[in-house]
């Protein structure tokens, strides 16, 4: 594989929380088009792994590179190259839907982006809400909200944390079936899940984490 | 279980109230009076504070009491005017969020999904809401009408008026809550909230010697028993109102209410007022539920800028408070204390901008948004402050005359004026910045031990003074009489540490992965093995 094409490149990362170690000597490579499932048990340290390689935690040893670069979450370069969907994920309470859509895409440099953004809200089934506020959505309709957030801006890494929690079975299988697409058009996917069918549907290479 | 529940069967709302109540005293592991003794060095503080309060209001007192200029009299007529309308905004605005009538997701669940008398089970809450209402009404209007110089007659009249006038709007907020109606009491809000910025804009025109005092002193007594009969008669009326449509309430409304005030305690307990202010922001979201979505403007950075302005134009309620708190520092003046004007009109303005910074609260609580966009943290939190930047200079400048001395105290050039005023507008921007961004108290880190209160945060306390530290900081160097360059230096420091976000627990980081990093360099020389240089040196 040559050295261009790989997207994220994790070595040795350890992280612990006080004396329980949570991961040690985690490597993994992840090319462009490739998408990379990480399984296992809960309290694997699948979401440590996740929140580490998008920066929202500090690995104690290891270094993490996107695209060639020391993962530092405040990098502006980084934060345009990855897109990521775990748990940490706010919305503005003032904002409706589609107002975090059209935010976000002008953001990232789109300067008309209304067909896209109607075109994901289409696909995230959310035009009904497009003008609700999120404290009014239900815990599925926020969880497509945050999948279009990825969806509705550039990326080259999409970072997901079990991204069918709370979907339903048209919603995993939509997303099974975007995800490949977008595989296609050469983006690097890092998940973790617990849905076999989704991970069928990608093609995704399983890394078990074991503790 | 006591022999007050009667035989087995027969369970009334009565009883309910009671059985409850047997549950958590018999849960309780300490009385009232060992948790207090436990406390004892909090106790004796609220006192010794408590004694500090009363002795400085006592002193203002008497000071103001000799004052017979035009200025005084005029202030001590509509000050109390001013109070007494705020207080009952506040109290309807308090009354309206809450319930006021309200019960916990517990009662809700359990109790009330039954066929019980409603109006049994929670009449405590209607003659607790409107004794609070009562009492809190009265000492604010006793230490308003006192603070401005007052006689003992007239402070009892004043407090009459706020006590008995928050007593009559409290149980008409319960009596419409049965109603579900809510535009009397929005409608009484903005009447009440009126009345208190007219009678402080009317006192700057007087002092400003634009209008003549004339029979103001007078009237605002008049003004104080039309208040406290008015209260007294619609407090009875709704009150006997609220108790009749008390079963009509909906179970979800008055849950709506002590869940929000259960979140609220979680916060307060934590001392995180940023927090508190989440939980309203979002129950005021979940109420509202829908907008008519707007087309964004501009791409880049400046999105995030325009929609701040866009959610301006959407609700612009906070320009209501931003525009009545430019008349502080006028009314400072006015009282003759201009030379407190700084810091206090800062506090203030720090205040109304709170409502302005919800974008850089929601950017800086959680990382998860500020991740989506391509920016750094810096520049998010820059173009964040952008809006509350432009009404903070705005009224910086509105208020220039007042540091002019144009309304009365010392009169000084415009260039020592403007810097003063403009100086006052940064420490209240900054400080409105600092209260929204700063970290909460950290659990997870070290605590310190505490006498009652178990083991804290150090930092827990210091979270009370987040905002008034940087008001403190960049104002008390013109109230001491230091060169003006001194607060700007101060301000401008302040604002490089804001904008940088820096704080204990990401510097605590950065110096661990400093050390990491060096330990890892040390480590690769170690490896090279071998090749270890030996300088000589001459013995």
């Amino acid at each position: 594989m040559a050295k261009k094409d790989i997207v994220l490149q994790v070595k040795r990362l350890k992280k612990a929380y006080g004396p329980t170690t949570i991961v040690d000597g985690f490597d993994l490579q992840v090319a462009a088009g490739e998408a990379v499932a990480l399984t296992g048990r809960n309290g694997a340290g699948k979401s440590t792994v996740l929140r580490c390689i998008v920066g929202a935690d500090r690995p104690d040893e290891g270094t993490i590179e996107v695209l060639g670069t020391k993962m530092s979450e405040a990098n502006p370069e980084i934060r345009r190259d990855v897109a990521t969907v775990i748990d940490d994920l706010d919305f503005f309470p003032d904002l409706s839907v589609v107002e975090h859509l059209d935010l976000l895409a002008r953001a990232h440099g789109l300067e008309d982006p209304d067909d896209l953004v109607d075109e994901v809200l289409e696909e995230v089934q959310l035009v009904p809400q497009a003008g609700q506020l999120p404290a009014t959505l239900s815990s599925g309709q926020r969880r497509r909200l945050a999948l279009a957030t990825a969806f509705v801006r550039p990326r080259r890494l999409l970072v997901l944390d079990e991204p069918e929690q709370r979907l339903d079975v048209e919603g995993v299988a939509w997303l099974g079936k975007r995800l490949k697409e977008e595989l296609a058009d050469g983006l690097a996917v890092v998940l973790a899940s617990h849905e076999p069918s989704l991970l069928e549907a990608i093609g995704a290479r399983q890394v078990r984490l074991t503790r | 279980m006591s022999d007050r529940f009667g035989p087995i069967g027969q369970v009334d709302e009565r009883q309910l109230r009671l059985l409850v109540r047997d549950w958590r005293h018999g849960r309780a592991d300490r009385s009232l009076l060992q948790a207090l003794s436990d406390a004892y060095v909090m106790v004796f503080a609220v006192i010794l504070i408590g004694a500090m309060l009363v002795s400085s209001v006592m002193q203002a007192q008497r000071l103001g009491a000799t004052c017979d200029s035009a200025e005084c009299l005029a202030s001590r007529g509509l000050i109390p005017w001013a109070a007494v309308a705020a207080c009952l905004a506040f109290a309807l605005v308090l009354a309206r969020m809450f319930g006021p009538i309200l019960a916990s997701v517990a009662e809700g669940f359990w109790l009330l999904e039954g066929t019980v008398d409603r109006r049994r089970l929670l009449r405590w809450r209607l003659f607790g809401a409107v004794t609070v209402a009562l009492l809190v009404g009265a000492g604010l209007g006793a230490i308003f009408a006192a603070l401005v110089g007052s006689g003992g007659a007239v402070i009892l009249t004043w407090a009459l008026a706020a006590g008995l006038g928050c007593f009559g709007l409290v149980a008409l907020a319960a009596a419409e809550q049965g109603d579900e109606r809510r535009w009397l009491v929005t409608l009484l809000v903005w009447l009440t909230g009126a009345v208190a910025f007219v009678a402080l804009g009317l006192l700057v025109v007087i002092s400003a010697g634009l209008v003549a005092p004339g029979p103001i002193a007078t009237l605002g007594l008049e003004f104080a028993y039309v208040v406290a009969g008015a209260g007294t008669v619609l407090g009875l009326v709704a009150t006997a109102l609220a108790w009749s449509r008390m079963n009509k309430i909906r179970r979800q409304r008055l849950v709506a209410g002590g869940s929000l005030v259960a979140g609220m305690q979680g916060a307060a307990f934590a001392l995180d007022l940023a927090l508190v202010r989440d939980i309203l922001v979002e129950t005021r979201s979940r109420a509202r539920g829908h907008v008519r979505p707007t087309r964004g403007a501009g791409r880049g950075i400046t999105a995030l800028i325009m929609r701040d302005v866009q959610r301006l134009w959407r609700d612009p309620k906070p320009l209501v408070f931003w525009l009545g708190s430019m008349l502080v520092p006028y009314a400072l003046q006015a009282l003759g204390v201009g030379q407190l004007s700084p810091p206090l009109s800062a506090l203030v303005l720090m205040g109304a901008l709170i409502g302005f910074c919800n974008s850089l609260r929601v950017l800086t609580r959680t990382k998860g948004l500020q991740r989506c966009l391509p920016f750094g943290p810096g520049q998010i939190r820059q173009a964040a402050m952008a809006v509350p930047a432009v009404l903070a200079a705005l009224w910086g400048l509105a208020v220039t005359p007042a540091f002019l001395g144009l309304v009365g105290g010392r009169s000084v050039d415009i260039g020592v004026g403007l810097t003063a005023s403009l100086i006052t507008a940064a420490a209240g921007l900054l400080a409105a910045v600092r209260w929204v961004t700063a970290k909460p108290a950290n659990y997870g880190g070290p605590l310190v031990a505490t006498t009652g209160f178990g083991a804290l945060p150090p930092g827990l306390l210091f979270a009370l003074f987040k905002g008034v530290d940087i008001v403190a900081l960049v104002t008390l160097p013109i109230v001491l009489g230091l060169p003006s360059w001194v607060s700007l230096v101060i301000a401008v420091i302040s604002f490089m540490a804001l904008r940088s976000g820096m704080d204990q627990q990401s510097l605590l980081e950065q110096s661990e992965e400093q050390r990491r990093l060096l330990d890892e360099e040390k480590a690769k020389r170690a490896g090279l093995g071998g090749t270890k240089v030996k300088v000589q040196r001459k013995r």
